[in-house]
């Protein structure tokens, strides 16, 4: 017996899709009003999506940013013991500026040192005061932070020997005690102990919502012999210290470094806790990039709801459609359409729903980041892999809430199909 | 009122089988349903051969079976047992895809509602079959547009089917059918929405088409209808109660002509 020699179709297979397009922008025209609202879903969801991965980027960027602007590749001591083997110890840690100067001996790759002493203390000038925490630190302190002078100088290796009475404040600061005008060259009482103003730091904005420009910096040993006195357990010792780095160094390196040379100062042995804790820069940006990644995770976990929400409503007027078109599916079928050419014209007409409604919620996403960056001063970047991400996923949501009522219309059996009323 | 249309049709190229083989062939046909736990045979045991150029009538009151054969000898239905061979081509055996792309080359379907698709203009109503044969955009315009001159409709390729008389969009259901060139054309109640003189007028085409050597199957319950036919087959609950050629045959043309001839008057 004769069999029918299957012929195959593939001449006009683009066409093909061009032609399933064009019936699926004719069948979405047909029923505009009904389009358009089962667009706002995905539309909204796409929108969500795109602007909570992009408010997860601009939180990265802008921590980044205040990190870096904190003092890029270093790392800060703290006399605390370290507790995070669980260990707990209760005395209290040792920093001292003779172990500053073994670090700087033994550990390789130091660019600078920034021992530092901090307290809180009441400015004034002329009947205003401020409030602030005074650094008393070395001029190591600019070489780590960049933190540079605007007007006048910053600490020299001469305030630090003489222990002069001389103070370089932050804008922030400034502008309490003194406004728009220059402070250098002018007299502030600190605790009321007159100081000389002889320089103005630069601008330097906010880490963690520190501000870094609410500060007053002066000699560590002007600070040691007026403000310390007797809190600390010996004549020598700090709050902390910033140990700074060439580029290149590696930080966890280092770390082991300084935590070898201070272990061996204090003769901590084996397991014991060490009375000192070290944190790098590096580990601060892991931190956070792990804290800004699950804050962006959370965000995008809900704006989905709101997209799924949206495939779920694609679903449900596909399958109105094809139940409102079982006679053309039948008269297509009868005029020769395959199965996977009536699957292939819904699923692409539920991927161009869903592709419209996402690049409407894109569009949206990327003003709203627009918007967001001019007046909330907050990065909100829709980049372009972000947004091809969008619309890609967008079809792929049409393909995927498509298909179950794609292949329900091209399992209908042509007579039944064209019977239906 | 337009003109009847007067196509020429092309017979050079009609696609024939040459084989010598029946066009369609049915061997102990059946189709049975189980409606409420109670079998109905809509077709039961039907035999018969139609020949390449047959004009032929199925005749049957509403559930004798008729539009059941027709579904099936057209591959949309597939029968309980038994065999239906197209160009003698066993179809029990072969696949959706197949029986698809069978419809497409060898059937046109011409329907009692027609069944365009609205908001479509007739230029692409009439290009859907061509979409399926894989026929590219600039060819499947020039063959729809071909096939509509031939039904006198020149002038209305962009109208919608809104915006056509029943028995235009009926000659537009006339050139779908007929744009893949097939070999035969399966009209179920062709007339049953059409006023008489309408009817006439469809009635004229097959006529022309049979003449041109395409094999024409109407399914009708009405007698006026099946006496335009050559051979005369009915149907009465599932079994074939008559096949005979048909005695003094209605010539639509002549009718026409007659009409045109009274309004003259």
């Amino acid at each position: 017996m004769a069999t029918a020699a299957p012929k195959k179709r593939t001449a006009g297979f683009l066409s093909g899709w061009s032609v399933n397009i064009a019936i699926a922008l004719t069948a979405l025209r047909t029923n505009l009003m009904r389009s358009i609202l089962t667009m706002l879903g995905v539309m909204i969801g796409v929108f969500a999506v795109t602007l909570a991965v992009a408010v997860g980027n601009g939180a990265q960027t802008s921590v980044m940013e205040s990190i870096n602007s904190f003092g890029s590749n270093m790392a800060i001591v703290i006399p605390q013991p370290d507790n995070e083997g669980g260990r707990q110890s209760f005395d209290r840690g040792r920093l001292t500026s003779r172990d500053m100067r073994a670090i700087e001996r033994e550990v390789p790759g130091i660019r600078a040192l920034a021992p530092q002493l901090r307290v809180g203390v009441d400015l004034v000038v002329a009947g205003t005061d401020a409030g602030t925490t005074a650094v008393g630190t070395t001029p190591g302190y600019g070489v780590i932070t960049g933190h540079d002078v605007d007007r006048g100088r910053t600490l020299g290796e001469a305030d630090i020997r003489s222990a002069s009475r001389v103070l370089v404040l932050g804008r922030t600061t400034s502008e309490t005690l003194f406004g728009d005008f220059d402070p250098v060259g002018e007299t502030v009482r600190v605790n009321g102990v007159p100081f000389t103003v002889i320089g103005l730091l630069e601008e330097k904005g906010s880490t963690f919502g520190n501000d870094n420009d609410d500060t007053a910096l002066m000699p560590i040993s002007t600070m040691r012999q007026r403000f310390v006195g007797d809190t600390l357990p010996g004549p020598d010792d700090l709050h902390l210290a910033y140990v700074g780095f060439e580029d290149g160094v590696l930080l966890p390196q280092a770390k082991i470094d300084i935590t070898n040379v201070l272990r061996d100062r204090y003769r901590v042995q084996g397991d014991d806790v060490n009375p000192f804790t070290i944190r790098t820069t590096q580990e601060f940006m892991e931190e956070s990039q792990m804290i800004t990644g699950i804050f962006q995770a959370v965000l995008v976990a809900i704006a989905s709801i709101s997209l799924l929400v949206g495939g779920i409503g694609i679903m449900n007027i596909m399958l109105v459609s094809v139940t409102e078109r079982t006679r053309e599916i039948g008269l297509r079928m009868a005029l020769g359409a395959r199965r996977s050419d009536i699957r292939n014209q819904f699923l692409v007409e539920a991927a161009v729903l869903c592709s419209l409604g996402g690049a409407v919620g894109l569009a949206l996403a990327w003003l709203s980041g627009a918007a967001l960056a001019a007046y909330a001063d907050f990065p909100v970047p829709v980049g372009v892999g972000v947004a091809l991400g969008a619309l890609a996923f967008s079809a792929f949501l049409g393909l995927i809430f498509g298909s179950y009522p794609a292949i329900r219309a091209s399992r209908l059996s042509p007579i039944e199909a064209l019977r239906t009323e | 009122m337009a003109k009847p249309a007067s196509p020429e049709f092309r017979t050079a190229d009609r696609a024939s089988n040459s084989s010598g083989r029946p066009l369609v062939e049915t061997r102990d046909l059946v189709k049975t349903y189980t409606l409420g736990g109670e079998q109905i045979h809509a077709v039961n045991g039907v035999s018969l051969s139609i020949e390449q150029g047959e004009y032929v009538a199925i005749m049957g009151t509403s559930g004798s079976g008729k539009s059941t054969f027709m579904n099936m000898i057209g591959c949309l239905d597939v029968p309980t047992s038994g065999s239906v061979l197209i160009d003698g081509i066993e179809t029990g055996a072969m696949s959706s895809d197949d029986l698809a792309l069978l419809r497409n080359e060898k059937i046109g379907f011409v329907f009692q509602q027609f069944n365009l698709l609205a908001r479509t203009s007739s230029i692409d109503n009439v290009a859907v079959p061509l979409i399926y044969a894989g026929i590219d955009t600039q060819a499947r315009r020039e063959l729809a547009t071909e096939k509509l001159i031939d039904m006198g409709l020149g002038d209305r390729l962009p109208n919608t089917p809104a915006k056509l008389s029943g028995g235009q969009q009926q000659r537009v259901a006339i050139a779908r059918a007929l744009v893949t060139e097939p070999l035969m054309l399966l009209a179920d109640e062709p007339t049953g929405a059409l006023d008489t003189r309408t009817s006439a007028e469809i009635m004229a085409i097959f006529e022309q088409l049979n003449a041109a050597g395409i094999t024409v199957i109407v399914v009708t319950h009405e007698d006026e209808i099946a006496d335009h036919a050559k051979r005369r087959i009915a149907f009465r609950d599932g079994e074939v109660i008559e096949d005979r050629p048909v005695e003094n045959r209605t010539i639509a043309a002549r009718e026409m002509e007659q009409e045109s001839v009274e309004e003259d008057a």
